[in-house]
């Protein structure tokens, strides 16, 4: 009531503006906003159109997908079925086996690559010289591609090769890693290992550099040695990298796919005896070798899932890192 | 005595330092190993592989082999051609809508940024299978246009640009609006060039992950013409599986580009990777 009274008293104080301005100003103002808006979609509209074809519209069609069978021949034919390959899903032990391998792969994996991230981080930002020598040492694996790493290392790890030689000196059998059933797999976690561990090295690094000396210099006047200004300064202080590195590194791990597909060579997917099958390789394998790519799909809604929580998770863990 | 405390301490500090560079010089070498191994062996004649020899003994014949025998010289062009035309597509589409993101107001800019935070998480892996129906049902299998097109566009890299966006002052924009520029001048001409570290980090992060990419191009191409370097490798394996030196040679002629540019631009590569290591 009051505002409204004072509101007529301002506009009669100012007086009142002829109409035509008004209306000039008005039309002045839509052209100028009709502008930025063309300006703005003329921007945002080729990217948007992109993302929704070939990102969003995919992501639909995923889901859709997993809940129809598709004809083998005419991609075009598809039926729905219901629920049936969840169903079939569940009572797969293929595909239990794929999520157990990369579970494995995962717990081997992510604390491996975090904790010798983290010490070679520390020790690197520890020392005063050549540090950025060191960080491209760690990192040019990761620039690597995956395929190139992996056929390196393939040949290390063949029988009679440097490094399956060189293991067995600590009593692991000098033989093809990569075609034995217990060792494929440890062959993917060291190839993985390798390639990830100069990228979480970069991570804890930046971590570590936001880390006060003051802190430092304060714990060694409080007679701390250097295990224990590690363990009370810098893993505390590093702690939401961990979080970050751990639940990243988990996303990722869990996606693993080309190192487990050159493995497999010219052979079935998932080679040997299915102990390199990832959940990756498994809905690889049904969609592109077994032709089902409605049951493939259900498997890619899994992973969607997987990755869908942990990406959930991160975000809860770090509210704070935009 | 407290000099000599002093002293010991001193000396233990030395030894310290020894023992950090000892680790960080060794496991280097662990690193950079497994790449001096491809490299050395690709020069060695095949019946030397795995012995040393002397630096007389190693020869180019390996990179010839593989030359000759394979169509590497093509898969070296679609790799160019691919990444070149992803990079380019990419800084142009991303750059637009970061800059749309970060400045203009228009309605449906909140949902079009959520959608773009929305994606960003999903792995490609997860929604191959559509992916490749969509191809597919175009008629663009064993085609360059299957992967560039679908690649272009990045919710990362969109997100990337609207930050360094974001992080511009905004005087200089609003005083060139003033001066009775445009939107799209003032988007060029000012806005553009003041973000072209960004606007790099996009064209290596962009061109690294379509160089290495083996995924999407293992199942678009079935056709050894429209291979690119990361899949014809993989075909030499089974290929030359006797030949060692001469699948090294490959890996050496796949890695060479990537790891030349990478220690070019160090500076603005690690940096940014450290940021991306989420999307990797």
């Amino acid at each position: 009531m009051k505002l409204e009274s004072l509101d007529h008293e301002v506009r009669t104080a100012r007086g009142r503006p002829r109409p035509v301005h008004r209306r000039a100003r008005r039309v002045a103002h839509l052209l100028r906003l009709t502008r930025e808006w063309l300006a703005a979609y003329s921007l945002v509209g080729p990217a948007l159109a992109l993302l929704g074809f070939w990102f969003i519209y995919p992501i639909i069609d995923s889901v859709v997908l997993s809940f129809q069978s598709v004809d083998e021949f005419h991609f075009g034919q598809r039926s729905f079925i219901g629920l049936h390959n969840f169903n079939q899903l569940l009572h797969d032990p293929a595909f239990s086996h794929s999520l157990g391998i990369t579970l494995f792969f995962v717990v081997l994996v992510v604390p491996a690559q975090t904790l010798l991230a983290i010490v070679i981080a520390s020790v690197m930002q520890s020392v005063g010289l050549g540090r950025s020598a060191f960080r491209t040492a760690f990192f040019v694996p990761y620039m690597t591609s995956t395929v190139a790493v992996t056929t390196v290392f393939m040949k290390l790890f063949v029988a009679g090769g440097p490094l399956a030689n060189f293991a067995a000196y600590f009593h692991v059998p000098d033989t093809t890693w990569y075609a034995s059933v217990q060792l494929a797999l440890p062959f993917l976690v060291i190839v993985y290992v390798y390639m990830y561990i100069g990228l979480y090295v970069v991570v804890f690094s930046s971590g570590l550099e936001q880390i006060p000396t003051s802190l430092y210099e304060a714990a060694e006047v409080d007679g701390a040695g250097p295990l224990q200004r590690f363990r009370y300064v810098t893993v505390p202080s590093l702690r939401p990298f961990v979080t970050f590195v751990v639940v990243a590194g988990l996303i990722q791990a869990v996606q693993i796919f080309d190192q487990a597909y050159v493995v497999a060579g010219g052979q079935i997917l998932g080679s040997p005896a299915g102990a390199t099958s990832t959940l990756v390789i498994f809905i690889y394998q049904q969609a592109f070798r077994l032709n089902d790519l409605g049951y493939g799909s259900a498997a890619g809604v899994v992973l969607l899932v997987i990755v869908f929580l942990g990406t959930v998770v991160t975000r809860r863990l770090l509210p704070d890192r935009s | 005595m407290t000099s000599l405390t002093w002293g010991h301490s001193r000396r233990r500090r030395h030894v310290a330092t020894w023992i950090k560079y000892g680790f960080l010089v060794s496991s280097s070498l662990v690193m950079i190993a497994p790449l001096l191994f491809a490299l050395y062996t690709s020069l060695e004649s095949p019946p030397d592989y795995l012995h040393w020899v002397a630096p007389t003994a190693l020869t180019l014949s390996n990179y010839r082999y593989v030359i000759d025998n394979a169509p590497i010289a093509r898969w070296y062009f679609n790799t160019a051609f691919i990444t070149v035309g992803v990079m380019v597509g990419a800084v142009v589409v991303n750059t637009m809508a970061g800059y749309a993101l970060a400045r203009l107001r228009f309605p449906g800019r909140t949902v079009s940024f959520l959608v773009v935070l929305g994606v960003l998480m999903v792995p490609l892996q997860a929604i191959l299978i559509p992916l490749y129906l969509l191809v597919a049902q175009l008629g663009w299998l064993n085609s360059y246009q299957s992967l560039i097109v679908p690649f272009m566009a990045n919710p990362f890299l969109i997100f990337l640009m609207r930050q360094s966006f974001v992080g511009l002052p905004r005087d200089i924009e609003d005083s060139a609006a003033i001066d009775g520029a445009g939107r799209f001048r003032t988007f060029l001409r000012i806005a553009v060039p003041l973000t072209m570290s960004g606007i790099a980090t996009q064209a290596v992060l962009a061109g690294t992950w379509t160089w290495n990419s083996f995924m999407v191009p293992v199942t678009f191409t079935t056709n050894p013409s429209y291979f690119v370097l990361t899949v014809g490798l993989n075909t030499l394996q089974s290929q030359f599986y006797t030949l060692q030196t001469v699948q090294m040679a490959g890996v050496v002629l796949l890695t060479v580009p990537v790891i030349a540019m990478f220690l070019f631009f160090q500076r603005l590569i690690v940096p940014s990777f450290a940021t991306a290591g989420i999307k990797g």
